[in-house]
């Protein structure tokens, strides 16, 4: 069969498109570890290898995909809804917290 | 039960004095600096089958970037796929320091020097050595050689989604299978493993190694972190995010998925040696293509196997670079630079088994010889990472 959007897992919150999606087209969502499959009305164009939501998410919500936690939605999704860098963000690197903290140690010397 | 892939890996190489197997056999033309470019080329110009390693660096280097330089440029010439190797540099002590390296594995290699002898007299006499070698190897013959004796590595680039769902779960099913015969994989993109980095540190194969990993990981985050800047555009890159990678961690984890699952039995720094039989090996490195390919050739890989979404075209001098893409629109719109193509992957119409015999039935006829997209297309990208800047 081919697939139109799959999961890594059930339980994740995003699955990815793997052809252009158009809104209004009603998929069901098979993962790749097997499990439920998610049926969802799609809210958004969503292209190929970009992501749809599974579930309605807060802003603030910590987005599991792979099993793992992948980013935080800046701004809230309904499921169906297109997911990437206008609404989620990254849990990790510092953005210059470190250097700041470095550089107000210096300053602490001084 | 499956069948071995084994049985039907009929492979042939080249067998160096040392033992070591290559699968190509390069003349290198190594400048040791950048001033030796010039006299380099010139003479892979003016000889059939000589390949020159151009470079910016070279000079005033001091420490351990200087080190890495080293390590980089002999291990190019000590490489498996290197038949033998003029090393050209602008004075001649640093220059016989890189020969001296390579000599240890017991091929040819000679040295030349510009100073008091200029571009031209250097190009003559170096040519004439270059002439030599390119026509000994000529005679040598490819013989029956086993995966085990082989390095191998791996690299994805401009990825998407479309790898971590479909491309690098079929590459890392066909590391498995080459790990369990006994090949060495080496991977890297320490700053690419953000996210899952406890993934790769339990799979360490004792606490030494799972405390060395960290320790390099960590080291490799503080100095980004240390810039104290927004990484989105560069990692992920533009080209990630049109693919539809959002985040670190989200391109991370798709990265991972091609070291397959076997333990990480070493731990090492960049461009460290690497020998046949050690299986999954973590090098350091950056993430960009070019830079990890060249360190992993340093290393002693003879043969990279590159994924990618959409459409990182990176290739190296020495080392066939084989490009596998799930991704439909790269397969169509950039098909030349494609060798391995699983578009029906990703929709489902194969399975991972099926996708990996595909990566490994490629990889066997470009061991024998078969040109990759990046061969043909001279894609040469040879970088040396640079660790701070020069005195």
């Amino acid at each position: 069969m081919a697939h139109r959007a799959l999961a890594h897992k059930s339980t994740d919150d995003v699955a990815v498109a793997v052809a252009d999606l158009k809104a209004g087209e009603e998929l069901s969502i098979a993962s790749l570890e097997g499990g439920k499959v998610h049926k969802v009305k799609l809210l958004e164009d969503v292209p190929l290898g970009h992501k749809i939501a599974l579930k309605d998410m807060p802003s603030g919500h910590v987005v599991i995909e792979y099993g793992e936690k992948v980013g935080q939605m800046t701004q809230a999704v309904k499921k169906g809804g297109y997911v990437h860098v206008h609404n989620i963000r990254t849990l990790r690197w510092d953005y210059g917290k470190a250097s700041k903290a470095k550089n107000s140690r210096k300053g602490g010397r001084r | 039960m499956r069948k071995p892939a084994s049985k039907t890996m009929a492979l042939t190489g080249y067998r160096r004095t040392n033992g070591a197997v290559g699968v190509r056999n390069h003349v290198l033309i190594l400048p040791v600096d950048d001033l030796s470019n010039s006299a380099s080329e010139g003479v892979a110009r003016l000889i059939n089958g000589a390949t020159a390693l151009p470079h910016p660096y070279g000079r005033l280097q001091f420490g351990e970037d200087l080190e890495l330089t080293f390590r980089t440029l002999s291990g190019h010439g000590a490489n498996p796929n290197v038949y033998g190797v003029v090393v050209i540099g602008i004075e001649p002590k640093w220059t016989d320091r890189v020969a001296s390296a390579i000599a240890k594995t017991g091929k040819p290699v000679e040295t030349f020097s510009i100073e008091r002898h200029g571009d031209l007299n250097v190009i003559n006499a170096a040519s004439r050595a270059a002439y030599r070698m390119v026509q000994d190897a000529s005679e040598l013959r490819r013989e029956p050689i086993q995966v085990s004796e082989l390095v191998l590595s791996i690299k994805c680039g401009e990825s998407d989604p479309t790898l971590g769902l479909a491309g690098n779960k079929a590459q890392g099913r066909a590391v498995d299978r080459l790990v369990d015969m006994g090949a060495s994989v080496i991977f890297g993109e320490t700053s690419e493993l953000t996210g899952g980095e406890h993934l790769i540190a339990n799979r360490c194969a004792t606490p030494a190694l799972k405390r060395k990993f960290m320790q390099i990981y960590n080291d490799y985050i503080r100095m980004i972190e240390d810039q104290g800047v927004d990484l989105l555009g560069s990692q992920p890159t533009e080209g990630n995010i049109r693919g539809g990678l959002s985040t670190i961690e989200e391109k991370a984890l798709g990265n991972i998925q091609k070291t397959g699952s076997r333990p990480v039995n070493a731990v090492l720094n960049y461009a460290e040696p690497v020998k046949p039989g050690q299986g999954l090996v973590f090098m350091n490195s950056s993430s960009a293509g070019a830079e990890q390919v060249t360190l992993c050739a340093a290393g002693g890989s003879v043969l990279h196997f590159f994924t990618t979404g959409q459409g990182n075209i990176v290739g190296h001098p020495i080392i066939p670079v084989i490009k596998v893409s799930p991704n439909p629109i790269t397969c169509s719109t950039m098909s030349e630079h494609i060798d391995v193509k699983l578009p029906d992957l990703l929709v489902g119409d194969i399975n991972l088994d099926q996708a990996a015999d595909r990566i490994l039935e490629v990889f066997i006829r470009t061991v024998n010889g078969r040109m990759t997209a990046a061969e043909l297309l001279r894609h040469n990208e040879f970088v040396i990472t640079k660790l701070y800047p020069s005195a």
